[in-house]
C-alpha cells in the first residue's frame, strides 16, 4: 500500500503545482505573494489581485470541474459498457449535449444560464438512449457497434446544429467559439449553475464505484455478487449524463478527455474502480489545467481552443489503444 | 435470353450484361434527366419548361434566363452529378476491398485528409489558383490513406475493423488541425475555406466542371481496365491468392483509384459524407451482378442522390441555401444506422 500512498502524494503535489502555475501564468505574470493575498488578504485596489480573483480563479475552477467531470464520466462509461474505447465524445453524448443547448436556446429563446445544463442534459439523454438502442440491436461485438452508432448519431446531430446555425445567424455568433470547445473567461457566467450538478454527479459516481468494479467483471458476475444491477445502472447513467452535460454546458464539446484520463489512471492505480473514480477526477483536473496552460502558451498572445489540443493529444492515444486491443 | 454478350477491341474487353441491368441503367438515366429539368427550373428565379427548351436548343438566344441556365444552374448540376458518381464509385471500391459494407471515404479519413490539405492551401497560400486544390486534395487524401493503411496493418482477421476504428481516430486528430487553421488563419481566407468545408456544389463553375471532367477522363479507363480484378478482392486474401489474383498489388492499386476519385470529388465540392456509403448499398439491393456492370449503376445512383440532395438543399428552406453535403448527412446518417442494425441482425458483417 506504500506505493498507493506515494502515488497519492505525487498526484496531490502535481495538482497543487498545476494550480499555482495556472494562476501565475498569463498575459501578465503575477507574483506569488499577490496570488496568496488575493484569497487571504484581498485588496481591491491591487490590480494583480483583481485579475486573480475575477478572471483567473473562475477559469481555474472551470478547468478543474470540466477535467474531473469528463474523466469520471469516461471512466464510468468504460466500466459500465465494459468497453475500453468508450468516451463521452465518441459515443455522441457531447454532440447530443451541444445539440440540446442549440435547439433549446433557439426554441425557447431563454438567455438565462441556468437552463443550459438542463438543455444539455436533455440532448445527452436523447443521444445516449439512441446510441444504446442501436448498439443493443447488435448482438455481438458491441465495442464496435457502440462506436459506429456513436459516429453516426454524432454526425447527424452536428449536421442539424449547422442547419440551425445557418437559419439563425445570431445563434451562430453566440455559440461559435463554444461549439469548438474552449475554456474561456465567459464560462464563469455558467459556472454557478453547473457546479452543483457536477458535485452531485461526482458524489453519485463515487457512491457507485464499488458496484462498478463488480459490474466491470460482467453483468452476471455482478448480479451473482449481490449487486443491485438495475439501481446501479440508473445511478451510473444519471451520473454520466449530468457530468457530461454540465461540462459541455460550461465549455462546449472537448473530445477524448474522458477516454485518455481513465486509461492513465488505470496504468497507475490498477483496475479497482474505487480508486479509478476519485483519481480520475484528480488526474483529469491536472490534465485539464495543463491543457489550458498549453492553449495559452502555444500561440500567445492568442488562445488556442482547448478542444483542438485535447483532440491532438487524445486522437493518437485512441489509435494506440485500438492497435493494442484489436 | 436475358443476357447480352459483347466483345470489343479484338476480345480485349469482353462482357456480359443482363437485360435487367440495362433496364435499370435506363430508368436511372431517365431519373437523372428529370432531376436535370427540375434543377434547371427551380430556384430563386423560376423558369418554365418551354423557356428552358428554348434556351437549351438555341445557345445564341440572349436573355437573362439564358445566363441563369448556362452560367449558374448547368455547371452546378453537372458538378453535382459528377461528384456524386465519383464518391459512390470510391465508396463501392473501398467497401469491396475492406470487406466492410460500412466503409465510406468520409469514415476512413480520406475526406479529412483532403480537407486538411485544401484548408492549408487556402489559408496559408491564398493566391494559388483553384486547379491546385485538386492536387492538394489528392496528396492529402493519399497521405492519410497510406498512414491509415500502415497503422492498421497487422493481424488480418480483424484488419477491416482496425481500419475503420483507426480511420475514426486519425480523422478526429487531423480534424483538430483543420479546425485550428480555420480558427487562427486570416479571416478572409478562413471564410473562403469555411464555405468550401461545409460541402456543397454552390461554388460550381465551368472551371470546376472541367477539372472534374479531365479527372474522370483519366481515372475511368483505368477503372474499367481494373474492374475484373475487383471481383476476387471481395473474398479473403487466402481465396483471392488461391484463385490466382495478385492480391497485395491489386489491393493497393484499387485503393489508389478509390482515393483519387474521392480526392478529386472532395477538392471541388468539399467533404460530402455518406453518399459513398449508401449508393453501393442500394446497388447491392437492386442488382447483385458483377462488379463491372454494378459500377455504372452505382455511379448513376450516386449522381442522382447528390443532385436530389442539392435540389432539396436549395428549395427546402429557401431563400437560405443548405449545402448539399449537409442534406446528404441528414439523410445518410439515419440510413447508416439502419444498415448497422440490419447487418448485425443478419450476422453477415465481418465486424
Amino acid at each position: 500500500m506504500g506505493s498507493l500512498r506515494l502515488n497519492f502524494i505525487i498526484c496531490i503535489l502535481a495538482f497543487t503545482i498545476a494550480i499555482f502555475v495556472h494562476l501565475n501564468f498569463g498575459a501578465k505574470s503575477i507574483k506569488f505573494i499577490d496570488i496568496f493575498n488575493a484569497f487571504w488578504d484581498y485588496d481591491s485596489d491591487n490590480f494583480d489581485q483583481v485579475i486573480i480573483r475575477n478572471m483567473r480563479f473562475p477559469r481555474l475552477i472551470t478547468a478543474i470541474c470540466v477535467g474531473a467531470a469528463l474523466s469520471v464520466s469516461g471512466a464510468l462509461m468504460q466500466g459500465a459498457t465494459r468497453n475500453p474505447l468508450a468516451d463521452p465524445g465518441l459515443l455522441a453524448l457531447m454532440s447530443g449535449a451541444s445539440f440540446g443547448v442549440i435547439v433549446g436556446s433557439n426554441l425557447f429563446s431563454i438567455n438565462s444560464f441556468a437552463w443550459l445544463p438542463l438543455f444539455a442534459s436533455g440532448g445527452a439523454i436523447l443521444t445516449s438512449v439512441l446510441v444504446l438502442i442501436i448498439a443493443t440491436a447488435a448482438p455481438s461485438r458491441s465495442v464496435v457497434g457502440l462506436l459506429l452508432a456513436g459516429a453516426a448519431v454524432s454526425a447527424l446531430c452536428k449536421a442539424i446544429v449547422i442547419v440551425i446555425n445557418l437559419l439563425n445567424e445570431e445563434s451562430f455568433a453566440t455559440f461559435r467559439v463554444w461549439l469548438s470547445g474552449a475554456i474561456t473567461n465567459n464560462a464563469a457566467n455558467t459556472l454557478p449553475w453547473c457546479l452543483p450538478w457536477i458535485i452531485l454527479g461526482l458524489l453519485v459516481a463515487v457512491s457507485s464505484a464499488k458496484g462498478l468494479t463488480a459490474l466491470s467483471l460482467g453483468y452476471e458476475t455482478a448480479k451473482g455478487l449481490g449487486v443491485n444491477v438495475k439501481w446501479l445502472g440508473n445511478k451510473i447513467f444519471f451520473s454520466v449524463i449530468v457530468l457530461t452535460a454540465s461540462a459541455v454546458a460550461l465549455v462546449g464539446p472537448l473530445g477524448f478527455v474522458g477516454l485518455v484520463v481513465p486509461h492513465i489512471t488505470r496504468l497507475i492505480f490498477g483496475q479497482d474502480y474505487e480508486k479509478i473514480i476519485p483519481f480520475s477526477a484528480l488526474i483529469g483536473a491536472i490534465f485539464m489545467l495543463l491543457v489550458d496552460l498549453l492553449s495559452r502558451i502555444i500561440l500567445a498572445p492568442t488562445e488556442l481552443a482547448t478542444g483542438i489540443i485535447t483532440s491532438l493529444i487524445g486522437g493518437p492515444i485512441f489509435i494506440i489503444l485500438v492497435r493494442r486491443l484489436l | 435470353m436475358s443476357e447480352i454478350n459483347f466483345r470489343l477491341f479484338k476480345n480485349r474487353i469482353t462482357g456480359r450484361i443482363s437485360k435487367r441491368t440495362i433496364s435499370l441503367w435506363f430508368v436511372l438515366v431517365l431519373g437523372l434527366s428529370a432531376t436535370f429539368m427540375i434543377n434547371i427550373m427551380l430556384g430563386s428565379y423560376d423558369l418554365t419548361i418551354s423557356e428552358i427548351v428554348k434556351i437549351l436548343i438555341d445557345p445564341q438566344f440572349k436573355h437573362i434566363d439564358s445566363t441563369v441556365v448556362w452560367q449558374l444552374r448547368m455547371p452546378r448540376f453537372l458538378t453535382a452529378a459528377m461528384v456524386g458518381a465519383m464518391l459512390a464509385l470510391s465508396g463501392s471500391l473501398l467497401q469491396a476491398i475492406t470487406h466492410n459494407p460500412l466503409a465510406d471515404p468520409s469514415l476512413v479519413g480520406v475526406s479529412q485528409g483532403a480537407s486538411l490539405a485544401v484548408v492549408a492551401l487556402i489559408v496559408l497560400f491564398p493566391n494559388t489558383p483553384i486547379e491546385f486544390r485538386a492536387l492538394a486534395a489528392f496528396i492529402g487524401a493519399s497521405a492519410i490513406a497510406t498512414l491509415i493503411q500502415w497503422i492498421s496493418y497487422g493481424k488480418h482477421s480483424l484488419a477491416s475493423l482496425r481500419f475503420i476504428l483507426i480511420g475514426i481516430g486519425v480523422a478526429a486528430t487531423i480534424s483538430a488541425g483543420t479546425t485550428a487553421m480555420l480558427t487562427y488563419g486570416h479571416i478572409n481566407n478562413s471564410i473562403a475555406a469555411l464555405s468550401w468545408i461545409s460541402g456543397g456544389v454552390h461554388t460550381a463553375t465551368w472551371v470546376t466542371c472541367l477539372v472534374l471532367f479531365i479527372g474522370l477522363l483519366i481515372i475511368l479507363p483505368v477503372l474499367v481496365w481494373s474492374a475484373y480484378s475487383v471481383a476476387p478482392l471481395r473474398f479473403s486474401p487466402e481465396i483471392s491468392i488461391g484463385i490466382g489474383s495478385r492480391h497485395a498489388l491489386h489491393r493497393l492499386f484499387i485503393i489508389m483509384i478509390a482515393v483519387a476519385l474521392a480526392a478529386l470529388a472532395v477538392s471541388v465540392a468539399g467533404p460530402i459524407g455518406f453518399i459513398g456509403l449508401i449508393a453501393p448499398q442500394i446497388t447491392h439491393k437492386i442488382n447483385s451482378a458483377r462488379p463491372g456492370s454494378s459500377m455504372l449503376l452505382t455511379a448513376l445512383i450516386g449522381a442522382l442522390m447528390l443532385c436530389i440532395a442539392d435540389i432539396l438543399g436549395r428549395t427546402m428552406l429557401s431563400p437560405i441555401q443548405i449545402p448539399a453535403g449537409l442534406v446528404a448527412t441528414l439523410i445518410g446518417a439515419p440510413a447508416f444506422i439502419f444498415l448497422l442494425i440490419r447487418q448485425h441482425q443478419k450476422q453477415k458483417i465481418s465486424l
